[in-house]
């Protein structure tokens, strides 16, 4: 605990200076203080000496400034003034302005020289640029860094020469300023603002953030999703620096509240109390520097600049700076017992509570509720307006006893607690409290609870102030994980003792969700804060023609101002944890059944965090005395009268509430470009292309589209139309300008529509007017791979269903159609094959295939393509379950369907009798099967009947059956009748 | 051409007696049966044929929120994949009417906010996102075997959505070999807390980022791969914490040139886009409880077309379809 005796040994006053900002240069001799019109330059060695001034003109505070760290450049120091900084140089006495930086467009927010090059400055500004500077060439930022958001801070790496670190909300990003594209880390560090940054004076990858979040949280950067450790305030933190002595950590408050005006010290390695509290300034703290340390002195000098005006040094000799290197297993223990003292300690701020944006809603409620009766001065009242809704706690309020009863579950442990108020509560006179069974706690634990509470309650009664709530507050410090931490540690201790370094055991948090990796109470805790805020709402399209929504219920309303976006992290349901926050959701007892969250079964669930906490549900009676209400129905008490009446004018407490919203699906079919009614009725009828025309057109207007597609096609694919195979004749429908050349333009309409129906329609009604002509090499010539339709396909489409034909089947197709060409194509050699057109023989062949590629009306060349939407509508066209009209369609894709692979017969082995594929029996590893002639094992090609079974090698069986039509195993089998071989 | 609108309301209101919020809402590949998820860890199904709402299954399995749902294709029986906050992905399938789990995948370290299917050319083939920052992909290889790949370190921070790209050869539709079964290369897309959105590519096993899409300037909520319906384009939907929707699209047969363009900027954040069938319309909703449905024109511009009322009212807001509900 902090002893508060006062250690400064200097006070000097600076009236009227107005100085925002102060600096330590590096040889300790001299600060700096900024203010409007001047720059003060205040003697170390003789702080009380009259300072010296630098006149400055600006009408901008000076923002930041910052001595040179480096010997060599001990005279030189830099201020930001809105968008620019200024350098100083201070020789003899005498400052001024040598150079400015100029680049920033929008104020800078800070400024830090590097430890490792004196030239160099890195400046941060809220225009989302972070600049370095090489105070050498100043014209322009030597590296840019975008970080897309503002940043607030921006400190070099002391240990890592290329190595920075900046801070942007809640965020903070490490550089290497070698990379400056992109940041090389990012840590979601806050879910507040950070108002400060520093890196660990003897670790390179360890830092230190405070946030408006009211904590202080230490990282490991290469783990960027934990931090290290957590240091809780109760209030803003705007500083936390490292001491230059170990394990130190110096913290100030943020100055616009203006409460704490004490700096803590605490150990890194103790985080539960300060080890000293700075206290002297009668106003907020603005800045703190430490002064170099003085050769032979073992004392460190700090040096703080104050609202109030005065510029003080304090001594911190070297009994304070061990207190930041205690034992550490102690201090574990220790930090156990004494983690609600930490609290006690900055009682001051103990009344204010999170100054987050979604507290302050509820919080105003509360005030106005207080205001309105005025001070909530008797038990009753205390106990009507009283914020308890506290996991794993119930009190019991006896008001007309003056007592209550407050339990509470830590695990497996359980702590029942009578509090007694005295008459004249709260004036000056602290109830007592008093453990009874079935307390499970150790009696060491009772008397340190015991003690705080009797701490707290004093402080509260001494100004005349209710004290329950802090009271149970400060009791649930010993929260379950605490409890179970402690656990952990027990069993640790046992087995190998207390790990050193400074960050492994001194993290109360760390090593808790180690060992529980599943630890789900913390659902909506800071941990989550890298878990997307989840989806309470929205709409997904499904099957074909279908929209579902999935929506909140009408009545629960976001609690915090429409304004606000919706959080972006569930950590947001953190506010409802700690108690900030009290969910307004509400659970019928029959919903309370279900358990939420976690397996623990000492936890009651009415009190658990869900999404749905984040929304409230919309009440008819907006004043914040009635939710309040409801929330204690809950809790099933009070028993008193005047509770019972207000319960009953408020019964919806008892009526269940519905978080889930419907589901509605909407059939929006009519908004896309296809149509299930056109899908059943479209035909494609390849004999009677007319007639499929006409038909798709009387279909496609009873739908009521009317469009002239389906005219256009039937005129097109009229038979005065078909081309004539002699290409000397005419030139080809296809070439005319409403051939082809229409029929693309339609597709590409229709491309633009994604009606991808009329698409597939047209495309395969004019594949079957015009099936490609089989006079096409197979395995030969591939002119120009663009513009020659894939020959292999074509074939299928004169008979899309049959099997198909084996390859020498078409190989003899093709033979025939070559021979009457007289085109020995199978002579020509391999070059011809790859050059194309170059392996015409004949230019009359090679005019006929270009012939009837340009009677086609569908570009071949397109052809993938034309599948690609078949296969589609195909997809669409089964989704509706019509799947025949899928069969129709997808026939005339190009694309051929796997081939069959024909049938595999399975053979029972002939010695095993086991099951074996093949010719090799899988169990007994002989061959399967013998010839039914020579009794010999059959290896190679082998026929069978498919009615006896019996069979054997081929030409032992095509040799029987010339003589024989019975079987040769002698069965009886007639099998060249049962049969073909 | 003209293209007639008549939207007849047709609505069909399901109370899924759901006792915690609802963070997803899916039908399966014919619509006949719908599955809800909850905080309340259950996922529920429905049959919802002919206007009717029969309660099929209660799954319980998870031990936290459970956040989507997807369906698998049906030619591989009817399976469903479910995400949760307790990490675990849990494949659910239904054998002689009864639903049971099929397999349930632990391997990642945080929430697992998003599950897709892969397109069913591909298999059996599921990707996960989570918070851990990694992408599974789980890929059934028969006997009740899955084979695990994992991408760790997709998304810096964590992975927020994965949605598939459509089974289409790389490539110009034109230029492919012909005759050969078609070498479909397999594709996601991807959005994570580092704002980014990501696409992944498998190349000889191996799954490798390929492009790295920068545009959005807080978390990326949600993205979508369109549909395609044969055309060359390849087109992406992405939506964020910061308000915006992007639409991704890419004409270059290597997939290499992707340009964006804003559809528009909300005032909430934006968590989920969909894509209708035949690629052209996206709903997008939001924090503020709302549904808006976009629309390409002729001439490439979204305009959204469910905001302009009268007629079309029927598609307006989710709060306005409700109310007229309730």
């Amino acid at each position: 605990m902090a002893a508060r005796w006062s250690s400064e040994n200097v006070v000097v006053e600076f009236r009227d200076s107005q100085a925002t900002a102060m600096s330590v240069d590096c040889l300790g001799s001299h600060a700096v203080l900024s203010g409007r019109r001047f720059l003060y330059m205040v003697n170390l060695e003789a702080p009380s000496e009259p300072p010296r001034k630098i006149g400055r003109q600006s009408k901008w505070d000076v923002g930041t400034v910052q001595w040179n760290p480096h010997k060599s450049e001990a005279h030189v120091f830099a201020a930001s003034s809105n968008q620019r900084v200024d350098l100083y140089s201070w020789r003899d006495s005498c400052g001024e302005v040598h150079t400015s930086l100029q680049g920033h467009t929008r104020v800078i927010s800070d400024l830090d020289w590097s430890w490792f090059e004196p030239e160099f400055l890195v400046t941060s500004s809220v225009d989302t640029y972070i600049y370095i500077w090489d105070t050498r060439d100043t014209r322009k930022p030597t590296v840019a860094l975008s970080a897309v958001a503002g940043a607030s801070q921006v400190k070099w790496n002391r240990k890592h020469q290329y190595l920075l670190a900046s801070s942007h909300d809640g965020d903070v990003r490490i550089w290497d300023k070698r990379k400056p594209n992109t940041a090389a880390e990012y840590v979601a560090a806050h879910l507040s603002k950070i108002h400060g940054l520093d890196w660990h004076p003897d670790n390179e990858f360890i830092f230190a953030t405070s946030s408006q979040d009211n904590s202080v949280r230490f990282w490991d950067y290469r783990q960027p999703r934990k931090y290290l450790n957590i240091l809780s305030c109760q209030v803003p933190v705007w500083k936390a620096r490292y001491t230059p002595f170990s394990n130190g950590l110096v913290t100030v408050m943020v100055p616009q509240l203006r409460r704490e005006n004490s700096l803590l010290l605490w150990s890194t390695l103790d985080l539960n109390s300060p080890v000293h509290a700075f206290v002297g300034h009668d106003d907020v703290v603005l800045e703190f520097q430490w002064r170099p340390q003085k050769e032979g002195s073992k004392d460190y000098q700090l040096v703080t600049w104050s609202r109030d005006q005065t510029l003080r040094i304090w001594r911190v000799d070297p009994q304070l700076q061990k207190l930041c290197v205690s034992d550490v297993v102690e201090d574990l223990m220790e930090g156990m017992s004494l983690n609600a003292e930490s609290e006690k300690s900055s009682q001051e701020s103990e009344t204010q509570h999170s100054v987050g944006l979604a507290a302050e809603n509820l919080q105003g409620e509360k005030e106005d509720s207080a205001v309105g009766s005025g001070l909530p001065q008797t038990l009753q009242q205390e106990f009507s307006l009283v914020n308890l809704q506290i996991r794993n706690v119930n009190v019991e309020m006896d008001a007309v006893n003056c007592s209550c009863v407050v339990s509470a579950h830590f695990g497996s442990h359980q702590v029942h607690l009578v509090v007694k108020f005295p008459a004249q509560y709260p004036n000056n006179a602290a109830p007592t409290f008093q453990f009874v069974s079935p307390t499970t706690i150790p009696s060491a634990m009772k008397n340190k609870i015991q003690k705080i509470l009797t701490d707290t309650s004093l402080q509260k009664v001494k100004r005349n102030q209710n004290c329950l709530e802090p009271c149970v507050r400060q009791l649930v410090s010993f929260h379950p994980y605490r409890l179970s931490l402690h656990d952990v540690f027990e069993s640790q201790t046992q087995e190998d003792g207390p790990a050193s370094g400074p960050f492994v055991l001194s993290n109360p948090v760390t090593p808790a969700l180690q060992a529980f990796p599943r630890v789900t109470n913390t659902y909506g805790s800071y941990q989550d804060a890298n878990i997307p805020f989840p989806r309470t709402s929205g709409a997904r399209f499904c099957g074909t023609g279908c929209l579902v929504y999935f929506t909140r219920p009408i009545t629960m309303h976001r609690s915090v101002p429409p304004t606000e976006p919706t959080p972006r992290s569930l950590s947001a349901l953190s506010a409802y944890h700690s108690g900030v926050l009290t969910p307004m959701k509400m659970r019928s007892e029959s919903q309370s059944t279900l358990r939420l969250y976690s397996g623990s079964p000492t936890r009651s669930d009415k009190d658990t965090v869900s999404i749905s906490s984040f929304y409230y549900k919309e009440r008819k009676l907006p004043i914040s005395a009635s939710r309040r209400w409801s929330v204690q129905t809950l809790h099933d008490w009070p028993k008193s009268r005047r509770f019972k009446t207000k319960r009953e004018g408020t019964d919806y407490g008892n009526r269940p509430i519905k978080l889930a919203g419907k589901v509605i699906i909407q059939e929006i079919s009519c908004l896309l470009p296809v149509h299930k009614a056109l899908g059943e009725s479209y035909i494609l009828n390849m004999n009677d292309i007319q007639e499929t025309c006409q038909k798709n057109a009387a279909a496609a207007l009873a739908v009521g589209r009317r469009d002239v597609v389906w005219a256009l096609a039937s005129a097109a694919t009229c038979q005065d139309l078909s081309p004539d195979s002699d290409p000397d004749t005419e030139t080809p429908w296809a070439r005319h300008p409403f051939g082809r050349h229409l029929l693309e333009t339609l597709l590409d309409h229709y491309s633009h529509m994604s009606d991808v129906q009329t698409l597939a329609m047209l495309c395969s009604v004019f594949r079957a007017q015009a099936p490609p002509p089989d006079s096409y090499t197979l395995y030969g010539h591939h002119p120009s791979r663009s513009s020659i339709l894939p020959p292999h396909h074509s074939r299928y489409v004169s008979r899309p269903f049959h099997p198909s034909p084996s390859l020498s089947d078409q190989k003899m197709l093709l033979q025939k159609q070559y021979d009457s060409h007289a085109n020995p194509w199978g002579e020509s050699s391999p070059d011809d094959y790859r050059y194309g057109n170059q392996g015409f023989a004949d230019p009359r062949e090679r005019e006929r295939e270009q012939h009837d590629m340009h009677k086609r009306l569908l570009d071949p060349a397109n052809t993938l393509q034309f599948d690609e939407f078949k296969k589609c509508y195909g997809e669409i066209l089964y989704r509706w379950g019509l799947r025949e009209k899928r069969a129709d369609v997808l026939k005339f894709a190009s694309c051929p369907p796997e081939p069959h692979k024909g049938i595999e017969f399975g053979v029972f082995c002939c010695h095993c009798r086991s099951q074996a594929r093949g010719t090799q029996c899988a169990v007994c590893k002989r061959l399967t099967f013998q010839c039914a002639i020579c009794h010999v094992a059959v290896r190679g090609s082998s026929n069978f009947c498919l009615s006896c079974g019996h069979g054997g090698h081929t030409s032992h069986m095509m040799d029987w059956f010339r003589r024989q039509d019975e079987c040769p195993a002698g069965c009886g089998c007639h099998c060249l009748l049962q049969s073909t071989f | 051409y003209f293209f007639y609108c008549h939207l007849n309301i047709n609505l069909c209101v399901l109370d899924t007696s759901h006792e915690d919020m609802i963070h997803d809402a899916q039908m399966d590949y014919y619509g006949t049966r719908l599955a809800t998820c909850s905080s309340d860890r259950t996922v529920k199904i429905f049959d919802v044929r002919n206007g009717g709402q029969i309660l099929v299954a209660d799954l319980r399995g998870h031990e936290g929120p459970v956040w989507q749902v997807a369906w698998a294709h049906p030619m591989f029986g009817n399976i469903l994949a479910s995400c949760s906050y307790d990490r675990k992905v849990i494949i659910w399938k239904e054998e002689n009417g009864a639903w049971d789990k099929m397999y349930e995948y632990t391997g990642h370290e945080s929430s697992v906010n998003s599950v897709c299917w892969g397109p069913y050319e591909f298999g059996l083939i599921l990707a996960c996102g989570s918070s851990d920052g990694a992408i599974s992909l789980l890929t059934f290889t028969g006997d009740q075997q899955w084979d695990v790949k994992k991408i760790s370190n997709a998304h810096t921070i964590g992975c927020n959505a994965v949605s598939w790209a459509p089974a289409v050869v790389p490539g110009s539709l034109i230029d492919q070999p012909s005759g050969q079964k078609p070498n479909y290369v397999k594709r996601f897309v991807s959005g994570g807390c580092d704002n980014l959105v990501k696409l992944w590519k498998e190349e000889d096993g191996q799954w490798k980022e390929d492009q790295k899409l920068e545009a959005h300037s807080d978390w990326v909520r949600d993205v979508g791969w369109a549909p395609s319906i044969g055309l060359p384009t390849s087109t992406i939907a992405s939506c964020s914490q910061d308000g915006r929707v992007f639409i991704w699209t890419c004409d270059d047969p290597a997939g290499n040139t992707w340009t964006a363009k804003l559809l528009h900027k909300f005032n909430d954040v934006v968590w989920h886009v969909s894509w209708s069938i035949t690629g052209n319309i996206l709903a997008v909703s939001g924090g503020d409880n709302k549904v808006t449905l976009w629309k390409e024109s002729m001439d490439s511009q979204w305009a959204c077309i469910s905001d302009v009322s009268k007629g079309q009212g029927a598609v307006s807001t989710i709060t306005d379809t409700q109310q007229s509900e309730q």
